[in-house]
């Protein structure tokens, strides 16, 4: 796009220095950034976090606050200097100038109509447009960002939408004044990867329809090179270099970028072998047999109740000393199931089998007993830990809860768990408020392990966390497996952390296993269009192995709560043909170890659809 | 990005190996309102304890001829004898406020403490339970609320002859419904987040979530409003004395003191005055007591 955009710069940053003023002295977050940006350009932005991204958004949307201050450098937006004449910036920001953030639930308010919302914002930028045209205009661009059936959804609540819905809406609310620069901070990270895909796909549209300029701001190096023409590298507050997505993985300059590339986890790398399944007895550890769970939901609309079928058909085996992995986007049932693995509620049918003894049906006092065997670890590091308690009072508690040891054992097994995980010792009496988001799961799984349990149910544990405290979580993850036998289950939606870790992977849609199957399989061979589907939209540097052109999803999965009679995913799916709507596959094995839940696959004796694909024996 | 700071700060390294309460102790220990609080409480307390009997001033004995002494310094004829003044009676105002702060203090405590008591406990099995004992609970508090505290006060005081004990238990049965919805709703929002889950996964019972793991995290901040109750309750027992509904003459208390006063308002204005200094003093520090810890409290946990 270099040699046909030619245009003045839009934006203009150089020299750019931003740093958090205390009485103490100035500690800079952000040292000489330059950059320029032209319209219709997309540039990415990425680092690990706290390299000052989100600072380097706010200070360009004239959103900074104490003690953050502008220190030195220009910003020259269409030639008006924003850090000096700040009447002017103040101007432009909501104007011009939109900034997206990353919590679009936190965004919108929850009292007023979504439609209401936008008309507001637009008529308080642009008082002279009037109410009607405001509503039509909010109208069409809920219509360009995909918002089913708009005119309808114009009206309804923020909490009426889903996640996605509410970024694009927040997109909306961005463009709806015709801004000429949009700053995007992180808004794919809480993203689904089908639904993230399909944000970026629009936000490439809107460039080239509404001419704006994109600073799109991400942690993630793939989708950054996805989404954006050239890809700005920001390491400790400094501008390492700026190159185009293919220059940059081809040749990184600097040595921060090219670790970043070559951590990246690879979706199909045949060099570095995966995981494989180690199955010296076939025991299973935990065992899941058609399990389901529905819950009913007061119906405010209409009144009444309705049952939200949140798990339904769910059946895997989980073997000692493997790693397990559950995928699949959120509003599947993730959640809901790993609260029946855990014992937290009971499943309506089916049983979850753990050595053998029923979790579904066991007393309380039993599940209480088996909970020193296994053990979850929570998704978020903030809200995991209770707060007011020391990091060795929290370390303690397992103990106590189940009496084991006197004062003094407890405090050594606290202690000794610490430095497994790599927390010092000196920490033990202190809050867990200092620590960061990585320490702050390490304490979290060292709390699980106080009771060394057999099983560790993994809970989106990752997420959460930046990809080099990823990397060094995965290792601990791996010493610890190896020393202690621990079996995992990780229940994610990161498929390249999955295809990294586990050796039989289960991938969950509206509630139910649609495919389980050893990781080379799944990757490689997939049996169900949904898998295909994620896994075209994963974002990877490599050379897609399923083009998304052929598998993406458009649209959003139905409501778990008027389920189609057939297989749930037949209205997204691409091949779904007349029987796949009015029957319910079920989980098939396909060999090799693999069963997938889809009428394509050819199964034993039944009449195989025309399908050319022989039954794979899988190593 | 300052949380980090504070785990590094230098020079605190040593003091940071202690437990974390006795470090809010400390800390707030070390504030200068903790400390006038304290002395002037302590001081107070003492008083209102020892000092009618170890002085062998009878708060109740009469003495016409000295009647309407003014206190030290005030007036013609003040006196060593009486430093506050005597009453319309002659009897000595400093006992008099003593006697009547010791009834104040015990009835404002105790008291206070009943109905955060209960309060709390029906607001916690109510939030944390929800559903149908949420339901019964809440609803029973709706009636307790819907009574007012002056005319229960009357039915049950003025029907009975009003003693200590049920003067605690008229003004705690009126306190306690809005200690149980502040209760209900705060474990009601903290009981879904997420370290509750993880404690339930640990395998902890229900009492321990509640009473180890939610009661120590809700109950300081509701503690502190409660000491602001102390002094609401006590205004209240003197309100009920002033009605004649609380302790009965002659034992001396602020209610009926400032009751008797009010009529001498213009010859003798310390009579009614007086217990309304005391009360003032023993307020006063018991709040800058009760702020310092609170402040210590959000420096060592930093808003956690």
């Amino acid at each position: 796009m270099d040699g046909t955009n030619t245009a003045t710069p839009l934006l203009e940053v150089s020299g750019l220095s931003v740093g958090a003023v205390t009485p103490e002295g100035t500690t800079p977050i952000l040292e000489d950034v330059s950059f320029s940006l032209r319209p219709r350009e997309i540039l990415s932005v990425i680092g690990e976090s706290g390299a000052g991204k989100t600072v380097l958004a706010r200070t360009l949307a004239s959103w900074l606050s104490d003690p953050l201050k502008v220190t030195g450098g220009t910003i020259r937006f269409r030639g008006t200097d924003l850090v000096n004449d700040t009447a002017a910036a103040r101007k432009l920001a909501g104007r011009e100038i939109a900034y997206v953030g990353g919590n679009p639930a936190g965004a919108l308010d929850p009292t007023m109509t979504v439609g209401a919302q936008l008309v507001e914002k637009l008529r308080a930028v642009r008082p002279e447009v009037s109410g009607a045209a405001a509503k039509q205009k909010a109208i069409e661009l809920l219509d360009a960002v995909r918002i089913p059936s708009a005119a309808q959804r114009f009206h309804e609540y923020p909490f009426q939408y889903s996640g996605g819905m509410m970024q694009r809406v927040m997109i909306v609310d961005a463009l709806i004044s015709d801004p000429a620069l949009l700053i995007a901070d992180n808004i794919t990270q809480p993203l689904d990867v089908t639904v993230a895909a399909q944000i970026l796909k629009l936000m490439r549209d809107l460039t080239g329809r509404f001419d704006t300029a994109v600073l799109f701001i991400c942690s993630s190096l793939p989708v950054a090179c996805d989404a954006s023409d050239e890809v700005l590298v920001l390491n400790k507050g400094r501008v390492v270099e700026r190159q185009t997505p293919e220059a940059l993985v081809a040749s990184p300059q600097h040595a921060y970028t090219s670790q970043l590339i070559r951590e990246l986890p690879k979706l199909w790398d045949t060099a570095a072998a995966a995981p494989k399944e180690e199955r010296g007895e076939a025991r299973p550890i935990m065992s899941v047999r058609g399990v389901a769970k529905h819950y009913t939901a007061k119906n405010r609309a209409q009144g009444g109740t309705s049952v939200v079928q949140a798990v339904r058909n769910v059946e895997f085996d989980v073997f000692q000393g493997d790693n397990f992995g559950l995928v699949g986007e959120s509003g599947c049932g993730k959640s809901s199931l790993m609260r029946l693995l855990t014992g937290l509620e009971r499943p309506d049918a089916g049983t979850i089998l753990f050595e053998g003894e029923d979790i579904g049906s066991a007393r309380p006092a039993r599940i209480r007993e088996l909970r020193r065997k296994f053990q979850l670890v929570l998704q978020d590091p903030y809200g995991s830990l209770p707060p007011q308690k020391s990091i060795g009072a929290i370390l303690e508690e397992p103990l106590k809860i189940h009496r084991i040891g006197d004062r003094k054992e407890r405090r050594e097994r606290a202690r000794s768990v610490m430095s497994e995980v790599g927390l010092p010792e000196a920490l033990y009496e202190e809050l867990p408020n200092g620590l960061s988001a990585g320490q702050r799961q390490r304490l979290n799984v060292a709390r699980a392990m106080t009771l060394e349990p057999r099983l560790l149910i993994m809970d989106e544990t990752l997420s959460a966390l930046d990809q080099t405290e990823q990397h060094k979580m995965l290792d601990l993850f791996e010493r610890l497996q190896a020393q202690h036998g621990f079996t995992y289950i990780f229940i994610s939606h990161d498929l390249a952390m999955v295809r990294r870790v586990c050796s039989r992977i289960a991938v969950m849609y509206l509630g139910e296993t649609v495919e389980v199957a050893p990781n080379d399989r799944l990757f490689f061979d997939p049996g169900h269009p949904y898998s295909r589907a994620l896994l075209s939209a994963a974002p990877t540097l490599e050379e897609r192995r399923y083009d998304p052109k052929d598998c993406l999803l458009e649209g959003e999965p139905p409501s778990p709560i008027d389920l189609p009679p057939g297989c749930a995913f037949a209205s997204r799916c691409p091949q779904a043909f007349d029987r796949c709507r009015g029957e319910n596959p079920g989980l098939t094995a396909r060999g090799g170890r693999a069963l997938a839940a889809c009428f394509l696959n050819p199964r034993r004796g039944e009449d195989a659809p025309s399908m050319t694909t022989p039954e794979t024996t899988h190593a | 990005m300052t949380s980090i700071d504070t785990l590094a700060a230098p020079g605190g390294r040593r003091a940071e190996a202690r437990s974390i309460s006795s470090r809010i102790w400390r800390l707030a220990f070390a504030s200068v309102e903790f400390r006038i609080g304290l002395i002037v409480f302590a001081v107070l307390l003492f008083a209102a304890l020892l000092y009618p009997e170890l002085s062998g001033i009878d708060p109740t004995k009469m003495n016409i001829r000295a009647k309407m002494t003014p206190p030290l310094f005030m007036g013609e004829d003040w006196s060593w004898a009486h430093p506050l003044g005597t009453d319309q009676l002659g009897r000595d105002m400093l006992a008099r406020s003593l006697v009547g702060l010791r009834y104040s203090i015990l009835i404002g405590v105790t008291t206070t403490v009943l109905m955060l008591a209960v309060g709390a406990l029906i607001g916690l099995v109510a939030g944390y339970y929800g559903k149908s004992i949420d339901t019964v609970l809440m609803r029973l508090t709706d009636a307790q609320l819907s009574i007012p505290m002056i005319i229960l006060a009357i039915t049950i005081l003025g029907v009975s002859r009003p003693t200590i004990p049920s003067i605690i238990l008229v003004l705690g049965l009126a306190g306690w419904p809005v200690y149980a919805r502040v209760m209900r709703s705060t474990i009601m929002a903290e009981r879904k987040k997420e370290y509750v889950r993880g404690a339930m996964v640990l395998g902890a019972t229900d009492f321990r979530i509640m009473v180890l793991l939610l009661l120590p995290l809700v109950l300081p901040p509701m503690a502190f409003v409660a000491v602001l109750d102390v002094a609401r309750m006590m205004i209240f027992e003197s309100v009920l004395g002033f009605l004649g509904l609380g302790v009965q003459p002659p034992t001396p208390t602020f209610g009926n003191i400032i009751a008797d006063g009010r009529k001498y308002l213009l010859n003798a204005w310390w009579i009614a005055t007086m217990p309304g200094i005391f009360l003032c003093l023993t307020l006063t520090s018991i709040n800058l007591m009760g702020a310092s810890l609170e402040r210590a409290r959000n420096t060592i946990y930093g808003g956690a």
